[in-house]
């Protein structure tokens, strides 16, 4: 294989390996900790790289990813004591950790083989270099076997506790009392987090693993409502983001790590403007809809109560509810094309139809009772909540 | 209709979040087929109480029974419904799946849930008047439409004992009348049902028994001997003037 194919392959491996404990972290409300965890997995690395002296090894994975689960469980000590909350908490441990793993670097410079940038940031372009050999025969990058079994053990992990991850993450009380310990859970999603973000270290570096563990979840988020499709999408949106990121840092001759959390920012911020349903744009959109027929119940109402001719006239009406011309317009328009009123010679009148939608919309507003109004929920945004 | 066994039995409970103690030395022993109201204001530890009898908060001191075993071997008695405010109604999930979750248990560790508990769950669903909505995501229902998913999810549980935080929070009147008329079902057929319960007006119409709690128990019994000004003064402080209509 090519150079060029293999950072691809490892960086869209990494990806859809830091994808799916994402997810979870995502759903959780945990974005913080990974953040947290990639931070402090650094001593560990730095610690077993004395030892084991191979970046590679799955003693320091091991090791690394045991500081991971430290971090973890000095947070949660931390926040036990009720003294501070679990983003204070957060913010204490990691920058702690993280610093002794910076002065370990710093004081054994001329050994290790490690800077705090490549830590940061990572490099991919190097990633090839470091192979796996078998009796003299080139098994290809030993970074691209390393996550490719992760991802391969977080994927059975995922479909062998899928219920009980589904249910933890949803229904703390229900699931522990099921018998289906919480705290296991956790400490076993945190454990996957762990060394998933060890092993895609060496390869991207702390940012990338954060954006790669939070960015598709979040960005799938906005556009599911199953949990399943919110996996799946993730993973692709990991996996496109690497190799867009791959290509995008080619053309620009930038670094692939940074390449990659743009285009991840990129899909995000375009998704969170377009989603159909969460989208901030579809949000305004419904928003401005439900003004409008908050306008229009009104404007319904006004007519139901004041029945006389001469309080009917479009003139009349557009000036005694004092609306804005084109807002008492989009609402007249609104009432016309739904056929609530007629209007005749200048006249305005309340159809059989728009009598009835103005009493279930009142009997609505007034009960809050759901059941009657299911099928305006269709046709009206004042109905969706 | 209501026998001498005890379904749940709580011996000198003590409870506390950072060494606050919440409940104090409880004692209170509940008897199988009532369907009773625990009452108390906010902060009593009604939900703590309920909470630490399943298990899911580890006390300081004392000891649950549940038919005479440890809940941890009685879990398949017991089913529970939380609090609505304890979970993420943003969660990407429907309806039937919220309700598919009530059958976890039975099923234990791995094993994954078939068309057997999907059947049980429609019913269940259909039993509380929401089959029409299975596919909805649950951010899309209404207050009273997410209660009534977390009645089916107890429902499809289907244990001997139901245990229910606040399930008349945020419904209308309809759905309220909808819950307690399946929870007296439940009780006619034996079922033991504990609600935590915020409206003292409706407590002698909905239950047959009652706890007053505030922090230490305070007392527990049936509605017509024990729901008095008395006990209500000791459990709110102020004096509650409650009509007790027999
Ligand atoms: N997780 C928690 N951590 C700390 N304090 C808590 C926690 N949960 C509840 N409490 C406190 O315990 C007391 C009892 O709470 P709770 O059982 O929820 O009361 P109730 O359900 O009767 O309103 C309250 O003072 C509450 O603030
Ligand atoms: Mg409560």
């Amino acid at each position: 294989m090519n150079p060029m194919l293999e950072i691809q392959l490892i960086a869209a491996v990494t990806a859809a390996a830091c994808a799916v404990p994402g997810v979870f972290l995502v759903l959780r409300k945990m974005a913080l900790i990974s953040d947290a965890i990639s931070h402090s997995i650094l001593p560990g690395i730095v610690i077993g790289f004395f030892i084991t002296h191979d970046l590679a090894s799955p003693w320091l994975i091991i090791l690394a990813a045991f500081s991971g689960i430290i971090t973890v469980v000095l947070v949660e000590m931390i926040q036990k004591t009720g003294l501070v909350k679990e983003d204070t908490a957060i913010g204490l441990v990691f920058p702690a950790l993280f610093s002794i793993g910076v002065i370990l670097i710093a004081q054994n410079a001329n050994d290790v083989h490690l800077d705090v940038d490549a830590v940061l940031l990572g490099d991919l372009a190097f990633a090839p270099f470091d192979r796996w050999m078998v009796d003299g025969s080139d098994w290809g990058p030993k970074g691209l076997w390393i996550i490719s079994i992760i991802l391969l053990i977080s994927l059975a992990l995922l479909v062998a506790f899928y219920k009980e991850l589904k249910l933890s993450t949803f229904d703390l009380g229900l699931s522990s009392a099921l018998g289906f310990s919480p705290v296991l859970i956790h400490y076993g999603l945190m454990s996957v987090a762990s060394v998933t973000t060890v092993a895609a270290f060496d390869a991207v570096g702390a940012i990338l693993v954060v954006a790669l563990m939070i960015a598709p979840a979040a960005t799938a988020y906005l556009l599911t409502v199953d949990l399943k499709r919110m996996l799946l999408l993730s993973v692709l949106f990991g996996i496109a983001s690497a190799i867009g990121g791959y290509w995008m840092a080619r053309l620009l001759d930038a670094s692939i790590s940074g390449s990659i959390t743009t285009v991840l920012g990129l899909l995000f911020l375009t998704v969170y403007l377009l989603a159909p349903n969460k989208g901030l744009i579809a949000v305004l959109f419904r928003q401005s809809r439900q003004r409008i027929e908050v306008s229009l119940l009104t404007f319904l109402l006004h007519l139901n109560n004041h029945d006389s001719l001469e309080e009917r006239r479009v003139a009349h009406l557009q000036e005694h509810i004092n609306w804005h011309r084109v807002r008492a317009n989009s609402v007249l328009d609104l009432a016309v094309k739904n056929n609530m009123i007629i209007i005749e010679d200048e006249v305005v009148s309340l159809t059989d139809k728009g009598l009835e939608f103005t009493e279930r919309a009142l009997d609505y507003i007034m009960t809050n009772k759901d059941e009657k109004i299911e099928d305006m929920k269709d046709d009206f945004f004042l109905f969706r909540g | 209709m209501m026998s001498e066994k005890i379904a749940v039995a709580v011996d000198d409970l003590t409870v506390a979040y950072n060494y606050k103690p919440v409940l104090w030395d409880i004692d209170l022993s509940i008897p199988e087929g009532v369907l009773m109201a625990i009452v108390g204001p906010n902060g009593a530890g009604k939900s703590t109480l309920i909470k630490s009898i399943l298990g899911i908060i580890d006390p300081i001191a004392g000891s649950v029974k549940i038919y005479g075993k440890p809940y941890s071997k009685q879990r398949d008695q017991v089913a529970y419904v939380p609090q609505k405010g304890s979970v993420d109604w943003d969660f990407p999930t429907t309806a039937l799946d919220v309700v598919m979750m009530g059958t976890y248990g039975a099923l234990g560790w791995i094993k994954r849930p078939g068309s057997k508990q999907k059947k049980q769950s429609l019913e269940a669903l259909e039993k509380v008047g929401m089959l029409a909505f299975k596919n909805r995501q649950i951010s899309q229902l209404s207050g009273g439409q997410q209660q009534r998913i977390f009645l089916a999810r107890a429902l499809v549980q289907n244990a001997a004992i139901y245990f229910m935080d606040e399930p008349f929070q945020g419904v209308d009147a309809t759905t309220e009348i909808a819950i307690i008329n399946i929870l007296k079902e439940l009780r006619k057929a034996g079922k033991t049902v504990i609600v935590v319960h915020h409206d003292l007006q409706t407590v002698p119409e909905y239950f047959d028994w009652v706890t007053f709690l505030n922090v230490k128990h305070i007392a527990t019994g049936p509605v017509k001997d024990i729901f008095n000004d008395d006990n209500l003064t000791k459990t709110y402080g102020i004096n509650y003037k409650v009509a007790v209509q027999q």
